[in-house]
């Protein structure tokens, strides 16, 4: 997991580093040099080093117990024949394009619904971003009662006539992966609209003054002021998305562990499983590279386009 | 901007080689061969984390600190992090000196690398441990000769029911395979689940009990063992008969099978809605006092009587680490462990459906318990359940082949190929 939150923590370090060093070595005051260098090295300790570890027990073979066993690269040649890691990317994708593209096109509308101040608005702000306070292990053990064979949802179904449907919802291959997304959506949302919230606070109302005097109809009001105002929110909420999708985890793990038999399983969980229940700890170390190298370019990708355009 | 790039690119490099020399070195991925400290109590790490558990180690340990010749530790670690975390804390530089954990092929392993304190001593100068069975001398006995392991408690698995509902329902207990699916089709026309699971949730471990009593009913104990060692293949025809057999008494088993953890299976055992179900005595730990008399079980029937009758009976115990610096004062502390009166301490402490390995001890004394020790005492053969006869990366191949057995019963010999795969990866990993 270091390996995960290694890029989200390595980004704030970055720009004091090359901002003060830009003005000369020389001139710069211990006590910033302090300020920049005792960080970095708990920085290097704690995730530089964990990371390179990581790195490296991807190479071999090891059980966590004897010392490790260089191999190379056979761990990814066999990532290429691994049916399991395979579908844990394609279920990856799945989760990224649903939980992902859901919470934020559903984080972004509860935003535009509860951006007027009115009353009791605040309440409903509340409500939507109280499954974020919520850890999310707690939330999976709430789902999975609802999900039980004779749980909140089943009875549900039954009293409104649809008793057909009726389900093992986390046991059934087709639809333990959606009833698994289901609740990791309903905490996101929450957490998606309170950026949007913020976004949209800092759009200038001047804009839409004049855009209406103009004659700008609601919709042309969205799609050429609100949208474009918020194009730097959307490069955080895309961070957000893409790496909470790639680290995915708790809410898995807690309902479903992946099964049944793989079918819920991401690369997060495969990586975890194969790494700590397997002991195949360098083959897990390869999982969570691939998984690093995703997240990082995608979001590497994304960011270095956003600031070009911002220059 | 360009030089502080590769000042800094320079500097990250620098880091990055020595954080790799440190690696090489073996800071963390290799054996430290540092010896633990040796003063002190003796530390005793354990993963009997369920309340009950818990509170009968803590008596434990008072009354071995009440007879004043040692002291030690508890330290109760969630049993899912133990589990994980045994491999660090048996490689660190300061171990836990001793360790709640099983005998057999589990405790080898890590005699294997050396990681165990050896244990002949304990063994050879305890009066207790030398009465012990001969089938736990051997399981205690790593594949070097050494003894690395002092059994504690041991419980068994078997047909669980509710006497006054099978009374209820006016059936009996089968002798028979046969026996078996005649009294499972008597519950199905009097509506009610003939056999619960309880491999849904987090328990999908549960159901290699039906897979471990088919194999050493059919196979027998040797091949089972063997089998689960990497000596035999998932996909032979010996394993393919036991899910024949198993297939003719699926349509029995719970719908909800793979749905519901085993706690809400017994629940549903204990208030009539299942009529029985294959399961260790711990499911008693959560069961009302008052329902505990009403349980009973049988033998899981006899298919082939040329095979030994062989049971599940797991032991728990203990095992100390090689690089233990107290090793005088753990063995102490072992020895006392071994004794009737720790054993009955602990037993009555926790929730009593354990037996004890020490035959002097007494157990609880409870019609089903003293029916469990005569139903292990009959086998020719103990086994000890599929993760014990084999390791806990094992496991995890069979949940998903059983899971997926029971979802799809049909594609049997695609599951034995893909298990057969799974497997061989963690034996040669």
């Amino acid at each position: 997991m270091a390996v995960l939150t290694a890029p989200e923590r390595r980004s704030p370090a970055r720009p004091p580093v090359s901002g003060r060093r830009a003005r000369g070595p020389r001139r710069t005051p211990p006590l910033v040099l302090a300020f920049v260098l005792v960080p970095l090295l708990a920085e290097a300790l704690w995730v530089f080093w964990p990371a390179l570890q990581g790195f490296y027990l991807a190479l071999t073979k090891w059980d966590g117990v004897s010392p490790p066993q260089f191999v190379g690269l056979d761990n990814f040649r066999e990532m290429a024949h691994d049916d399991v890691f395979r579908s844990a990317a394609g279920h990856t994708v799945l989760w990224l394009v649903l939980f992902g593209g859901l919470s934020a096109v559903l984080g972004l509308a509860a935003a535009l619904l509860l951006q007027q101040e009115r009353r009791g608005v605040g309440f409903y702000r509340a409500a939507l971003f109280l499954p974020v306070v919520f850890s999310l292990v707690a939330t999976a053990l709430v789902w999975q009662a609802i999900y039980q064979p004779d749980g909140v949802l089943n009875r549900l179904l039954d009293t409104v006539g649809l008793g057909s449907l009726r389900h093992a919802w986390l046991a059934d291959q087709d639809t333990a992966l959606y009833a698994v997304i289901v609740p990791a959506l309903w905490r996101q949302i929450g957490y998606v609209m309170v950026l949007y919230l913020a976004g949209l606070k800092g759009i200038d109302p001047v804009l839409y003054e004049a855009a209406k005097v103009d004659g700008a109809s609601a919709l042309q009001r969205f799609r050429h002021v609100t949208l474009p105002q918020l194009r730097g929110v959307n490069a955080v909420v895309l961070s957000v998305i893409v790496i909470d999708s790639l680290r995915s985890f708790d809410v898995v793990w807690s309902l479903t562990r992946g099964g049944p038999y793989h079918s819920s399983e991401l690369l997060s969980t495969y990586m975890y499983s194969t790494a700590f229940q397997s002991l195949r700890l360098g083959y897990g170390s390869a999982l969570a590279v691939v998984i690093f190298v995703l997240a990082f370019g995608v979001i590497a990708s994304y960011l270095v386009r956003a600031f070009r355009e911002a220059d | 901007m360009a030089t502080s790039q590769t000042s800094r690119r320079r500097f990250l490099t620098g880091v990055g080689a020595a954080g790799t020399a440190a690696l090489l070195g073996g800071c963390v991925t290799s054996a430290s061969s540092g010896k633990g400290s040796s003063k002190g109590a003796v530390t005793l790490q354990s993963n009997l984390s369920a309340p009950q558990a818990k509170a009968a180690m803590e008596d434990l340990v008072a009354a071995y600190a009440k007879k004043g010749s040692g002291r030690a530790d508890l330290n109760t670690v969630a049993a899912e992090t133990f589990r994980t975390q045994l491999p660090t804390y048996l490689t660190s530089a300061n171990p836990p000196d001793v360790y709640t954990w099983y005998p057999g092929s589990v405790a080898d392993a890590y005699a294997k690398k050396n990681l165990l304190l050896g244990l002949d001593e304990v063994w050879n100068s305890s009066p207790d441990l030398k009465r012990y069975t001969k089938a736990l001398h051997s399981l205690c006995t790593a594949s070097s000769g050494k003894k690395v392991f002092v059994p504690n408690t041991y419980y068994w698995w078997g047909m669980f029911y509710r006497k006054s509902d099978f009374a209820k329902w006016g059936v009996s207990e089968p002798t028979s395979w046969d026996g078996l699916l005649d009294l499972c089709d008597k519950l199905k026309s009097r509506g009610v689940t003939p056999i619960g699971l309880g491999a849904g949730g987090n328990t999908p471990w549960v159901a290699s009990a039906w897979f471990d009593y088919l194999d050493i009913r059919i196979n027998g104990a040797q091949y089972h063992r063997e089998l689960l060692a990497g000596k035999h293949r998932f996909d032979d025809p010996e394993v393919r008969k036991v899910f024949d057999r198993w297939r003719e008494v699926l349509p029995y088993f719970d719908p909800n099978g793979t749905a519901v953890a085993f706690q809400d299976a017994t629940t549903a055992l204990l208030n009539g809605r299942s009529g029985m179900m294959l399961i260790g005595t711990f499911f008693a730990d959560a069961a009302p006092k008052s329902a505990l008399d009403d349980i009973d079980f049988f033998r899981f029937p006899v298919i082939d009587s040329k095979v030994p009758l062989a049971e599940e009976a797991p032991v728990d115990g203990y095992f100390a680490s090689a690089r233990s610096g107290r090793r005088d004062q753990v063995f102490h502390l072992l020895k006392y462990l071994a004794t009737a009166e720790a054993q009955e301490i602990y037993i009555k402490g926790s929730s009593g459906t354990v037996l004890p390995c020490n035959p002097d001890a007494k157990d609880a004394g409870t019609a089903l318990v003293k029916k469990g020790r005569a139903h292990v005492a009959a086998a020719a053969e103990i086994t000890q359940f599929f993760n014990r006869d084999s390791s806990d990366a094992l496991q995890p191949t069979a949940d998903t082949a059983l899971t997926r057995f029971l979802a799809e019963p049909k594609s049997i010999g695609g599951i034995l190929t893909d298990w057969q795969r799974d497997a061989e990866k963690i034996w040669n990993a």
